[in-house]
């Protein structure tokens, strides 16, 4: 072990007793790696294991001697060498250190089958998150190939000049399972590369970690597709017969389909979705030949994890999960593949149809974003920024010079366009990131996009302070004053309003995304559902604010003009997001005092909670609401901790003749006939008008299932109030014990609905 | 310092239990019973250093049930610590109990004790993960007051999700600054804080995260921004 003569190497003692305080040790410990960053160049051998045995006598069983700089993961990363639980290097009595095969020997065409077949359903389990040591690099053949001590790296052969192939067998895997194992190595570095490219989520997403090995870094894709164009060759020729030529046949397609794709030299998942049909039905050709894996393999691996099993899975399961790739990978070109994408409204729609499937692997993610992202223009044809302009254009500036692109073209410097486009232009560069992410945090996973949201809210929140100051910029100048001061309030600048829509979009999509993730308890309801309603209401203050401000600019503008053309299309854009936001204000408002009902009458129970207190309880939950860096979203918007002021008030309602539950029964009906009449207002937009090009059919479903919401809230409550006739005292409530209350979500991820039904008497 | 000494009232009357504090004994005899308990539902165990890293700092925040033999029955074990240089959070790292004991609020008992303890020690906030689908262990955290503030996805190595539940002990942690978590690269929001602290701190809690527990005790700490891989 080298350390200094001098001897100023790690101090066995350092750092390691009293010093807790945090600063001291960590400045301890960064002057003790200058001083053998220093040393390092004067080092020189010495055997120090005596001295090591005498110090460390000194210490007592279980002491800890650590510097700041050991954490928790060097705790966790720590092995203890010859633990078969922990040390994948340990070898057990009796066995061997190398698996008890050679993958250079000829093999039966059904082994071949069989051992192309286990690879697919490796190579998706991999796509599908877990580690290359227990999936794909479990493969002999291609622990063959990758192997560092392996100098040919193209071939299954340990030595040059490999003898000539005298066997059919001898060629079914020299050259057909040479290739297919080549052709899926360089797809799965061409995914990994796809993923790494994109927003993604290590561990949680994907396993990118390669173990120390390369992926063939010589062989590149074409050279792959020739191997396999020339195992093609020979078994259109080879004359084996049983099927288990066509078998063979489909297979390298598909290994070539997906290369070639995943290369974007050609297009090919619909075609693969019949390869996959074919391999499906010709699986059982395969002869079992469980010998070509083994978990030996990560004994040679550079990692510091334990041994972990192969992930082992049918190939009926394995076809299934290609089958949801390819489709989604299919999904992703069409939902991008109209011009409905230069609209960022269709957009929108189309990349939260896209997320709303089942939950599409990382992969398909990742070609999504691709093709948003690549190089900054969607689909490489709408650039982000043009993207951003019509985005503003139909919410906040039809009608208005500003939205003309020209006015980004002159350069005269005393046009007072000159300087309004500059103006723009700075806002539009502050906020381009942000905008941008509303597509790209969609797609990450399902409880990222909550947490991603969330803490956008205070990012929102600054952006709407950049957007004020440059709408004061704007009203400096004729071009815009006639119409940016046209009577409205400070705080209705064009930009801003912009800024307040989105933010009240991702406060809004932050509460459903907790009903979605159950982060709620049921006794919790009530209270989301309220604040989830409130946040609408504000959300509609903001957009009819927008319309008031359309309407001015609308009376402006000359009739027939390409202006007043945006300004009709713009209405009836914000129209129908007004009724949108409308209907989940209602929905969410009859819920909340459904929510509340069934907590009065004991249906809904709290937890005891020990510990806690009522005011901490809301700061915990409503944390990512109160922690805006005091802002200006906080104009207008709702208080977080209005929920008792709107419990107070629904209990005021009752009068002398009504109990309360008959009011609140009676206020509910009411919020879900506004909900209905919104859904039905909804129904009437076409969709240039509503935004939805290209998701006509996700638009409809969702509408649907808001309707059927609707219906399932009124059962319950009809059921409730049938109950509480039965057992009630007409002033309160008292169901416990005598309701069982199942909360469902069958109908919408995002609206949980409770399911009464009367206990069976005893 | 003789290891365990006896916390307040800790005895359980019906299964006579005796309920005591690890303490500041570096290596207790019972430390290789604890570890076997722990390890007993997890595929993967914890190297004697990950039981040190706790013991040896927070030994004071690990709580036992003993039976009258002595035996190990029910463990928790815990750290106290900044985070991200904003609150002072208490982490509830392992919660075990005996399989044939379960259902006795023993593990109720344990978690009782340390969150008293840490009270005692002036913690803003208590944190820890559960699986999703361990009712029992979401139960009893909920009954004493936690909630539910994340979701976490594949957060386990079985590719289970988690959930992140939080207590609070003291107003106004959401007012609180911490250092921003490592964002998106490029995509705004930025590393920020300090480097060291980002890339120590946060690697820990990922690989934690993943070597931690398949199984029905609490692990591993903190954010998991740090996974979050951005275009180069």
């Amino acid at each position: 072990m080298p350390v200094n003569e001098a001897g100023e190497g790690p101090s066995t003692t350092a750092a390691s007793e009293t010093d807790k305080h945090a600063g001291l040790g960590h400045a301890n410990a960064i002057t003790r790696l200058q001083q053998e960053a220093m040393a390092f160049r004067r080092r020189t051998l010495r055997n120090i294991t005596t001295d090591f045995t005498v110090a460390a006598k000194q210490l007592q069983p279980g002491e800890l001697v650590k510097d700041e700089f050991f954490t928790l993961f060097e705790a966790v990363g720590a092995l203890e060498i010859m633990d078969p639980k922990m040390d994948s290097g340990y070898i057990p009595p009796g066995d061997t250190l190398d698996p008890d095969f050679d993958p250079s020997v000829g093999l039966e065409a059904g082994e071949v089958i069989w051992i192309m077949d286990q690879l697919l359903c490796l190579e998706i389990t991999w796509l599908e998150g877990h580690p290359l040591s227990q999936t794909v690099y479990t493969s002999l053949h291609i622990n063959r190939l990758l192997s560092p001590d392996q100098r040919h790296s193209d071939s299954f052969h340990i030595n040059p000049g490999p003898p000539p192939l005298r066997t059919n067998q001898d060629t079914l895997v020299h050259t057909v399972l040479r290739a297919y194992c080549i052709g899926m190595i360089k797809s799965s570095q061409l995914a990994l590369h796809l993923i790494q490219s994109q927003t993604y989520f290590e561990e949680e997403d994907f396993v990118t970690h390669l173990f120390g090995r390369e992926l063939l870094p010589k062989i590149d894709s074409s050279a792959a597709a020739d191997s396999l164009l020339e195992a093609i060759c020979w078994l259109e020729t080879c004359g084996i017969a049983g099927g288990l030529c066509p078998a063979l046949l489909q297979r390298c397609k598909f290994c070539l389909d997906l290369l070639r794709t995943l290369a974007g030299d050609a297009q090919r998942w619909q075609d693969m979705l019949l390869d996959l049909d074919q391999i499906k039905d010709s699986h059982h050709l395969g002869s079992p030949i469980p010998d070509a894996f083994s978990e030996k393999v990560q004994r040679q691996l550079a990692t510091s994890t334990p041994p972990r099993p192969t992930i082992q899975i049918s190939l009926d399961a394995a076809h299934s999960k290609w089958t949801k790739l390819c489709q989604e990978m299919l999904s992703a070109y069409e939902l991008t593949d109209s011009d409905a994408i230069d609209n960022s409204h269709c957009l929108e729609r189309a990349v939260w149809a896209f997320a709303y499937r089942t939950q599409p692997e990382t992969l398909a993610r990742a070609q999504m974003q691709d093709l948003l992202f690549s190089n900054h223009a969607v689909r490489g044809q709408m650039p982000h920024y043009d993207l951003m302009l019509t985005d503003l254009k139909s919410l906040v500036l039809a009608g208005d010079p500003l939205s003309n692109p020209e006015i980004f073209q002159i350069e005269l410097p005393t046009d007072p366009r000159h300087a309004c486009s500059a103006l723009l232009r700075e806002f539009m560069e502050k906020a381009i990131e942000e905008f941008m992410a509303l597509y790209r945090m969609v797609y990450q996973n399902r409880c990222r996009i909550r947490r991603l949201f969330t803490q956008s809210i205070g990012i929102w929140d600054e952006l709407q302070r950049e957007a004020d100051a440059i709408d004061d910029g704007l009203r400096q100048y004729p071009l815009s004053s006639q119409v940016l001061n046209s009577g409205y309030a400070r705080t209705n600048g064009p930009l801003l309003s912009w800024a307040r829509y989105h933010t009240s979009q991702v406060l809004v999509w932050t509460v459903q995304l907790g009903f979605e993730t159950e982060i709620y308890l049921p006794d919790e309801l009530s209270k989301m559902y309220w604040y989830l309603s409130a946040l609408c209401t504000y959300r509609n203050l903001v957009i009819e604010s927008m319309l008031r401000a359309l309407l001015e600019r609308k009376r402006r503008v000359r009739g027939g003009s390409r202006d007043a053309a945006d300004c009709v299309a713009s209405q009836q854009l914000l129209m129908s997001l007004l009724d949108a936001s409308k209907v989940t204000e209602s929905l969410a408002a009859a819920l909340w005092k459904f929510y509340y009902l069934l907590g009065q009458t004991g249906i809904i129970k709290s937890p005891k909670r020990e510990f806690a207190k009522p005011d901490l309880l809301h700061e915990a939950r409503m944390k990512s609401y109160l922690n805006v860096p005091a802002g200006f979203v906080t104009i207008d918007l709702p208080p977080a901790d209005g929920y008792e002021s709107a419990v107070e008030a629904l209990e005021q309602h009752q009068t002398g003749s009504h109990s309360m539950k008959t009011t609140t029964f009676q206020a509910i009906d009411e919020d879900l006939k506004a909900a209905k009449s919104s859904l039905a207002a909804l129904k009437k937009y076409t969709p240039e008008q509503g935004g939805y090009v290209g998701t006509e059919a996700e638009w409809k479903k969702e509408i649907k299932q808001i309707e059927t919401t609707c219906v399932a809230v009124a059962v319950g409550l009809s059921t409730l109030k049938r109950l509480g006739e039965k057992y009630g005292d007409g002033q309160r409530l008292g169901l416990q014990g005598l309701v069982e209350c199942a909360l469902e979500r069958k109908y919408h991820v995002w609206w949980v609905i409770p399911q009464l039904k009367e206990k069976a008497a005893k | 310092m003789s290891g365990d000494s006896e916390a307040g009232a800790g005895k359980d009357a019906g299964a006579a239990l005796r309920y005591v504090c690890y303490g500041k004994e570096k290596e207790s005899p019972h430390l290789p019973a604890i570890r076997r308990l722990i390890s007993k539902d997890l595929s993967e165990p914890y190297s004697i250093y990950v039981y040190r890293y706790f013991l040896y700092q927070w030994g004071e925040l690990c709580f036992m049930a003993l039976d009258p033999s002595d035996n190990v029955i029910g463990v928790i074990v815990c750290k106290l610590e900044p985070h991200r240089g904003g609150p002072l959070r208490g982490y509830i790292a392992m919660l075990a109990t005996r399989q044939e004991h379960r259902g006795k609020g023993i593990a109720s008992k344990l978690v009782r004790m340390a969150v008293e303890k840490m009270r005692e020690q002036d913690a803003d906030e208590i944190a820890l993960e559960t699986e999703v689908d361990n009712i029992p262990s979401l139960r009893i955290y909920e009954n004493l007051g936690f909630l539910r503030t994340k979701r976490l996805h594949r957060y386990y190595l079985n590719g289970n999700p988690a959930y992140r539940l939080v207590l609070y002990l003291k107003p106004g942690i959401p007012y609180k600054p911490t250092y921003p978590p490592e964002m998106m690269p490029e995509d705004g929001g930025g590393g920020g804080g300090d480097p060291l602290h980002e890339s120590a701190g946060l690697m820990s809690e990922d690989l934690m995260a993943r070597q931690a527990a398949q199984m029905r005790i609490e692990n591993v700490e903190g954010e998991r921004h740090d996974g979050m891989r951005g275009p180069p």
